[in-house]
């Protein structure tokens, strides 16, 4: 062989993926090339602001969705379709991801398969993500991947929330008007758990086989109870309003999110360990902590820049114009997945650090087929383990 | 050398400027020789994608620091080819330790498929090879570098360039060799 055939062999070998990751690339790299402070910032920033006004007068014209952008540092305001991609053809890790829109919510498979369950309003993983459970009107299903359901309760109020308990998953606990209500796994056994809870869904402690649940009441207390003995273990008064309670994946932390500056988090026996601190002029609007560590990811609005940020840990990844509604983690932990509604895009965020982005277009039409674009941008529930066989 | 020439020093003084199109026309120009001796080397499409894609971010970076009368593309590959050795020996070194077995036993899916479209012979031989040697290899055969420009690109000395040209080929030409008698 010689050397003349040896360059020859290589550069003839076909690369995988080559055209689709050049595409994902120029979409992290352009983005990253419109943050950057050149030394001639000055001269040109005239031209930025003329061509971001030109853009947002196009993109009004044209009544596309605002802010249509891709990247990790996000200011290039009308990213062309071309950096993004068109559909959700894929999911970067496994595990299925649970998206709930105006039509219902939607499993959507590692192969980017997608399938409407119904038109049910909320909706969460059973622990397996071998059921999906339900709520309509004043109903709560529980209803395989297919869509068929298994098992209802009908309650005179309307309900809301639903939360499957851990392996082996023997309780789903939902939200009744303002009272809590726990219903065994297959359906049997609904009874009232508590009374004057607060509008947020309750949260499981991870725990394989013990059923304690964390709520909120309507003065601002979080409760965590063993529901089954329907014992409280503890409580704490936050100091503000609690929108959001998630626990740590070890069970060992309790976040909650509140409409304060100050998210306190709590150990599993109720004694308070640290905060997570934001500025007083944000809004966190969805928080989570990363999958297999004590780590925060926290995505937040600042009303006086209208961007958001999402935050893991101390760690700044991202920043966007708009909002940052809905945040999920790969099962594995190694993409975070965000929701950002003015550009309708979803966003894959490899981690550690943002080593690139995946960015999916189109989402209201994805999740609204056949729609004008112009519906609710769709939740981002879980994205959960593989399906057992 | 892809990009180089007059083409290419406008294209950095523009991007240098502020202008997007420039920085693109510099990307188009790079992309596909970064990307395929990022392959070449870490043998995984996910890790090559990763690897150029942190190069041209770190171009970004530097964007400003860099000196316009320069060639862009040995500054680029430099970056490219190192990483691809660094990703490629912590990929050995997992292995070593065990985890590369869940790795190797994963879907070729999850992995970006690494090795499935190598079919040809002296790629699956370049794939038993040394990162290091792998990398010297590509850039002598696929970057189209002279052994001292690699010296310099790796900080080697030319003489441990030479070897390992040698070496490589010699077992490249084995291998092919020995697939062929089979």
């Amino acid at each position: 062989m010689s050397e003349r055939d040896l360059r020859s062999a290589l550069l003839g070998v076909p690369v995988l993926d080559e055209l689709e990751a050049q595409r994902r690339t120029w979409a992290v790299v352009r983005a990253a090339y419109a943050e950057r402070e050149p030394v001639s910032r000055r001269a040109w920033r005239p031209r930025l602001v003329i061509a971001v006004a030109v853009a947002a007068a196009l993109v009004a014209a044209a009544l596309s969705p605002p802010g249509r952008s891709v990247g990790g540092w996000i200011r290039d305001r009308v990213a062309g379709k071309e950096l993004a991609e068109p559909a959700l053809v894929r999911l970067p890790a496994a595990g299925q991801l649970l998206v709930v829109s105006e039509r219902g919510p939607w499993i959507v498979r590692p192969d980017g398969s997608k399938r409407l369950l119904g038109d049910y309003e909320d909706a969460s993983f059973s622990p397996r993500a071998k059921f999906v459970v339900v709520t309509d009107g004043h109903l709560v299903m529980a209803v395989e991947l297919d869509g068929d359901p298994r098992w209802q309760v009908a309650r005179p109020g309307p309900v809301a929330d639903p939360r499957w308990a851990p392996s082996p998953g023997f309780r789903v606990a939902y939200r009744e008007g303002d009272t809590l209500r726990v219903v065994a796994g297959n359906g049997t056994g609904d009874r009232l758990l508590a009374r004057d809870v607060a509008p947020i869904a309750p949260a499981w402690l991870p725990e394989e086989g013990r059923t304690v649940l964390a709520y909120a009441d309507t003065t601002g207390r979080v409760h965590v109870v063993e529901a089954d003995g329907e014992k409280e273990l503890w409580s704490a008064r936050t100091g503000a309003s609690p929108e959001k309670l998630a626990w740590s994946s070890d069970g060992r932390l309790l976040l909650v999110v509140t409409n304060s500056d100050r998210h306190p988090l709590y150990r599993a026996n109720g004694r308070p360990a640290r905060s997570v601190r934001t500025p007083a002029s944000q809004d966190v609007l969805d928080a989570d902590f990363e999958p297999g560590t004590r780590d925060v990811a926290y995505s937040a609005f600042d009303s006086a820049s209208r961007r958001s940020l999402v935050v893991l840990g101390d760690e700044r990844l991202q920043a966007v114009e708009g909002h940052i509604d809905d945040l999920a983690f790969s099962p594995d932990g190694r993409w975070l997945l965000a929701g950002w509604p003015e550009a309708d895009q979803l966003l894959f965020l490899r981690l550690p650090g943002v080593r690139r982005i995946v960015v999916v277009d189109d989402v209201r039409r994805e999740f609204d087929p056949g729609s004008t674009g112009a519906s609710a941008f769709p939740r981002l529930v879980g994205w959960c383990c593989p399906p057992t066989p | 050398m892809v990009g180089a020439g007059r083409d290419e020093r406008a294209w950095v003084r523009g991007a240098q400027a502020g202008s997007a199109s420039d920085f693109e026309a510099l990307f188009r120009a790079h992309w596909p020789r970064a990307y395929r001796a990022a392959y070449l080397v870490v043998h995984d499409a996910a890790a090559a994608e990763d690897v150029a894609q942190e190069a041209f971010l770190a171009a970004v970076r530097a964007l400003d620091r860099f000196d316009s009368r320069r060639p862009f593309g040995p500054w680029l590959h430099r970056i490219v080819v190192n990483r691809a050795i660094d990703w490629a020996r912590a990929r050995a070194l997992r292995r070593e330790v065990g985890a590369g077995d869940a790795i190797a036993e994963a879907p070729a899916e999850e992995r970006g498929d690494p090795t499935a479209p190598l079919s040809d012979d002296v790629v699956a031989a370049l794939a038993s090879l040394s990162p290091d040697h792998r990398a010297v290899i590509v850039l002598r055969y696929v970057l189209e570098y002279t052994p001292g420009e690699i010296s310099r690109m790796l900080e080697l000395p030319r003489g441990t360039v030479n070897s390992r040209l040698r070496r490589g080929l010699d077992a490249l030409q084995g291998a092919v060799r020995t697939e062929e008698e089979q």
